[in-house]
């Protein structure tokens, strides 16, 4: 899932913020990677571009792990 | 050509639509348009733009499919810089005679196609880091009451109200969103009407003229362009002076 941590960053570097080196799979993407809504939208298109799922399309996604859940769920497998 | 714009473009088979389609293209911008029927001024566009202009045959009654038979199958390699919502049609009558099945028909063309498309739209400047812009074709009917307007008059009410809010929603990302309120114009849309409902209209305006579809294309050219940049959430009434 590296592939996800690097679009993280690269949405943190591109608003100022630093990189995260320690990725935690509990990690709240709002509370702990710090993005709103439109930093969770990018992050929503990038994914998709990268595996063909949108991952806000079945409910609200919270932390990494569910992230990592909604990509092999449907389908996805790194 | 550094400042080539690529903008999508709804109802491009004739009236306004294809009055924008041939502005932009006139001025070197590639244009990706989209209607139900391939006119022969369509078929005009086609040959003499090969490269710059992209034309998809679709039906925004289709709605469930527009992610899917527009935007993955014509536009995964493309990045917009502006989005046009044009297309729309319109169902006139006096609300006591309302027909649900007609209503919805057009709500589905006029407001849920245009808001889908803008999320889809939004999600392609997001992807290519643009800071596009998003234009809705709008009608003095919202502004000024019509008999057997009121149902149409409230999707283009619903698209200024969408529009003033994906603005300051997305103005974060430089993103920006405008409606031109068009007049009454000389296209198919408003051929139904006498010609003196239509005088009677025209001296409802200041220039007691029909609305130009140049002038109205050019505005949204307008809008599209980075002379617009510091505009966003506004509507432009490009009406002939409504009075
Ligand atoms: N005419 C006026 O007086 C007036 C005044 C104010 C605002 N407006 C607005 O200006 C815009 C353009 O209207 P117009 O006067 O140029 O009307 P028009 O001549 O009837 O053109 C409408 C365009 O929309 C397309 N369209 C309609 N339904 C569609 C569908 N289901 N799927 C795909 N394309 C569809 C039509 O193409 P196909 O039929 O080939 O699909 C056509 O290209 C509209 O938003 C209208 O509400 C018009």
């Amino acid at each position: 899932m590296k592939k996800i941590e690097n679009i993280i960053n690269r949405i943190r570097i591109n608003k100022g913020d630093n990189e995260i080196s320690e990725f935690q799979k509990n990690m709240s993407l709002r509370d702990d990677i710090g993005f709103d809504s439109l930093d969770l939208a990018e992050l929503t298109v990038l994914i998709e571009d990268e595996y063909n799922i949108d991952i806000f399309e079945s409910g609200i996604v919270s932390t990494l792990e569910e992230i990592h859940e909604r990509l092999l769920i449907d389908g996805g497998n790194n | 050509m550094n400042n080539q714009k690529v903008i999508l473009v709804t109802g491009v088979s004739k009236g306004l639509g294809l009055a924008i389609c041939k502005n932009l293209l006139l001025s070197d911008w590639k244009v990706y348009g989209v209607s139900r029927s391939i006119t022969a001024e369509i078929e005009k566009l086609k040959s003499s733009y090969k490269t710059s202009f992209v034309y998809i045959q679709y039906d925004l009654l289709e709605i469930n499919d527009l992610k899917q038979d527009l935007f993955v199958k014509y536009f995964k390699n493309v990045s917009f810089d502006g989005f046009v919502n044009n297309a729309a049609l319109a169902y006139d009558d006096i609300v006591t005679n309302l027909d649900l099945s007609a209503l919805s028909k057009m709500y589905t063309v006029n407001v849920f196609a245009p808001f889908l498309l803008t999320k889809l739209v939004l999600r392609n400047f997001i992807l290519n880091k643009k800071s596009g812009a998003v234009v809705h074709i709008s009608s003095v009917s919202v502004h000024t009451g019509y008999k057997g307007l009121s149902m149409y008059a409230s999707t283009k009410g619903a698209l200024e109200a969408f529009s003033k809010n994906v603005a300051r929603e997305w103005g974060p990302k430089n993103i920006r969103s405008n409606c031109i309120v068009a007049g009454f114009m000389e296209t198919n849309m408003s051929s139904s009407l006498s010609l003196s409902q239509k005088t009677r209209i025209y001296n409802r305006t200041a220039l007691k003229l029909p609305t130009s579809k140049d002038s109205v294309a050019n505005s949204v050219k307008f809008l599209l362009s980075d002379s617009s940049s510091s505009i966003t959430g506004q509507n432009i009434f490009v009406d002939s002076g409504t009075i």
